[in-house]
């Protein structure tokens, strides 16, 4: 089979310049069966996926000027868990595939590299993995409806678009900010990541956001800088100190009603200055709320599509070598990519797969690595009534977590925590 | 089961709060010990095996010696001796020791690397210098070669081994860098008769000042704070 090469989408542009021997932006999607997995039946679920999804299944290769996606012709083969998830994916690897195919007792999870796809595109693939998984396994017929494709009709056009290409404004918008507060602790020696997992009833913590007259995803941002908030407090440097700010992926499929199997995310801070004074509980849900809804109107969010997009249209910029591209972006990521944000809340929000296989199913789980600078991060999905909120971290200090799940619990929200151990 | 201190439901057999690692007791089974890793395999990535390192370094110094001594045969085939080849084979060889041979090596170790890479230089220098029937060798190159020796070895063991105290440290050392330019013009007026302190006035005004500032910025937390968020990597 002749092999198909994409370009990488704007934002995918970022992740293999910034790369490290022992990090890359990687994130995981997996999903929880109420059997065993069978290793054999969930490859050959995977193999028959390879043709309908040739923007997943792909190996990150190198260009005079640019980075670009190969396709693969066979699936990666499938590996039993680690003890911590997202485990590097080095050059090496992502030259012979940028996913990650795992399973561990009743888990299927699938780990990408950030360039292939965003938490929405990897979802979705997870979702026709387990559904083909459980068509092979249990015999039954899944008919096509919602993220569930047909393996055997041809992959559409839209899904292998660059969405950002498509939704700029006319003109672009501002990306200068304050810096942010930056946690820190002891990093693990040999890149342990520890993962603990607070499970709280959805609807519960929907009453608790609506209470507050704020969103789910303002109300958690909320819990979190209060969080961050204690954390600084702590802090022995008071020159440190600075603004409190969240960084929270906004998925634009919505914002601008178009779908892709490609990244189609931006990211938005939203914060506030405690040097400036006390705040309540209150005024900081308020806060995370009406920023996070100032910050993700549709026209912002394509002035600042077009921001990016502009960079990476410019003409000269384009002519320069990958190499040297490569060393400039590594500079500038250092300089200002992590600077603006304390750590990321990804919501994936409610995941629904259809009845025919949502009983086979007992949980989604959605994981996001930590930034080379930021050590926690968290990464929220739904599922059933039941909402998962991972916390990741890549130190040894578990203080954060602490506090954000005891606030959690102050607030009357019940709440079952899950963790790896060493 | 919850934990007393956070108030959270902990996984069952869980032998602590993840959270704020109180140790789970359970009364009614003291004997109760904490079940492994409950959802997670114990599976550990494998390092990677480097195996095209070696090939790669045995290529670059295959292709080194190639060269070199080709340069060497052609000349002593043309004129009877080494002449210009002598420059390109030691130069090469120079360059072998910089760059090939800490890659030869799990680990980089400057205190050990360093020192030969610079007493190889003076070597260099030395054959260029008895070459070209000069007398700079002991009044200038070696004298420069051990300043600047001294210096690098001064900056990687403060970086290296030194936890308490980098940035004050690192000021001082570039105030002497600004400092030694001087004494490389001193030099170069001992052993060429240049006018002495034109050029390296210079740079001693602008080593000094970021010297200074770094200096005062040792000890004023918030310039230290923006001088780390700027320039981590």
């Amino acid at each position: 089979m002749r092999k198909q090469w994409y370009r990488l989408d704007n934002a995918a542009l970022i992740f293999p310049a910034v790369m490290r021997k022992n990090w890359n932006n990687v994130f995981r999607v997996s999903a929880t069966l109420k059997d065993q997995v069978d290793p054999e039946t969930l490859s050959r679920a995977a193999s028959d996926l390879v043709k309908r999804f040739p923007t997943v299944f792909v190996r990150l290769r190198t260009g005079f000027f640019w980075y670009y996606l190969e396709t693969l012709n066979e699936a990666p083969p499938v590996e039993e868990d680690y003890a911590w998830p997202l485990t590097p994916m080095t050059r090496r690897k992502l030259k012979k595939c940028c996913i990650r195919i795992l399973y561990y007792q009743n888990r299927i999870a699938v780990e990408f590299f950030h360039s292939v796809t965003d938490g929405t595109g990897g979802m979705a693939f997870l979702q026709n993995l387990t559904a083909r998984y459980l068509a092979l396994k249990e015999g039954i017929d899944i008919p096509p409806g919602g993220n569930i494709v047909d393996p055997a009709e041809a992959p559409k056009a839209e899904e292998t678009r660059d969405c950002f290409q498509l939704c700029g404004a006319e003109v672009s918008v501002s990306r200068r900010e304050e810096n942010a507060y930056r946690l820190r602790g002891n990093p693990e020696e040999d890149f342990f990541r520890h993962i603990v997992t607070g499970i709280v009833p959805t609807e519960t913590l929907l009453e608790k956001a609506h209470a507050e007259k704020v969103t789910v995803t303002a109300y958690l941002s909320a819990v979190m800088a209060e969080a961050v908030l204690a954390r600084q407090k702590e802090d022995p440097e008071p020159g440190r100190r600075g603004h409190i700010k969240i960084t929270v992926p906004v998925n634009l499929r919505k914002t601008f009603g178009m779908n892709t199997m490609r990244n189609f995310t931006l990211a938005v801070n939203i914060g506030f200055d405690p040097r400036l004074g006390e705040y309540s509980h209150e005024e900081i849900c308020r806060l995370m709320y009406h920023q996070l809804a100032a910050e993700t109107i549709r026209q912002k969010m394509a002035g600042r599509v077009t921001t990016n997009v502009e960079l990476q249209r410019s003409v000269p910029l384009r002519l320069i070598p990958l190499p040297v591209k490569t060393l400039a972006m590594r500079l500038v990521y250092a300089l200002s990519g992590e600077s603006k944000g304390c750590l990321n809340i990804s919501n994936m929000g409610q995941v629904s797969v259809p009845d025919s296989i949502g009983k086979y199913i007992e949980r989604f789980d959605f994981v996001i690595g930590v930034q080379y600078s930021y050590p926690n991060n968290c990464s929220v999905v739904s599922w059933q009534g039941k909402t998962y909120i991972s916390m990741i971290r890549g130190i040894r200090d578990s203080e954060l977590e602490r506090l954000f799940f005891t606030r959690l619990v102050e607030e009357g929200i019940p709440v079952e925590i899950e963790s790896n151990r060493r | 089961m919850y934990c007393v201190y956070c108030g959270v439901k902990l996984q069952e057999g869980a032998g602590e709060c993840p959270l704020c690692h109180t140790p789970v007791a359970v009364p009614a089974d003291p004997g109760l010990q904490p079940e492994k890793n409950g959802a997670w395999s114990d599976r550990y990535p494998r390092a990677e095996k480097h195996s095209g390192k070696y090939l790669a370094i045995g290529l670059v110094t295959a292709i080194m010696l190639a060269a070199a001594l080709s340069c060497l045969i052609f000349c002593l085939k043309r004129t009877g001796q080494a002449g210009w080849s002598g420059y390109v084979a030691l130069g090469l060889a120079l360059a072998w020791v910089w760059l090939v041979l800490p890659t030869l090596f799990s680990r980089w170790k400057p205190m050990i690397f360093l020192p030969v890479g610079f007493a190889c230089t003076a070597g260099y220098l030395l054959y260029i210098c008895a070459k070209t029937g000069g007398n700079w060798f002991l009044s200038f190159a070696f004298p420069v070669t051990a300043l600047v020796a001294v210096m690098t070895l001064a900056g990687v063991a403060m970086m290296r081994y030194i936890v308490q105290g980098r940035l004050r440290l690192m000021s001082l050392l570039v105030i002497f860098i600004g400092l030694s330019f001087m004494l490389i013009e001193f030099f170069e007026h001992i052993s060429f008769g240049t006018p002495m302190f034109e050029w390296s006035l210079y740079c001693v005004s602008v080593f000094c000042l970021i010297g200074l500032f770094l200096f005062v910025a040792s000890f004023v937390p918030g310039m230290r704070a923006w001088l780390r968020r700027k320039f981590f990597f």
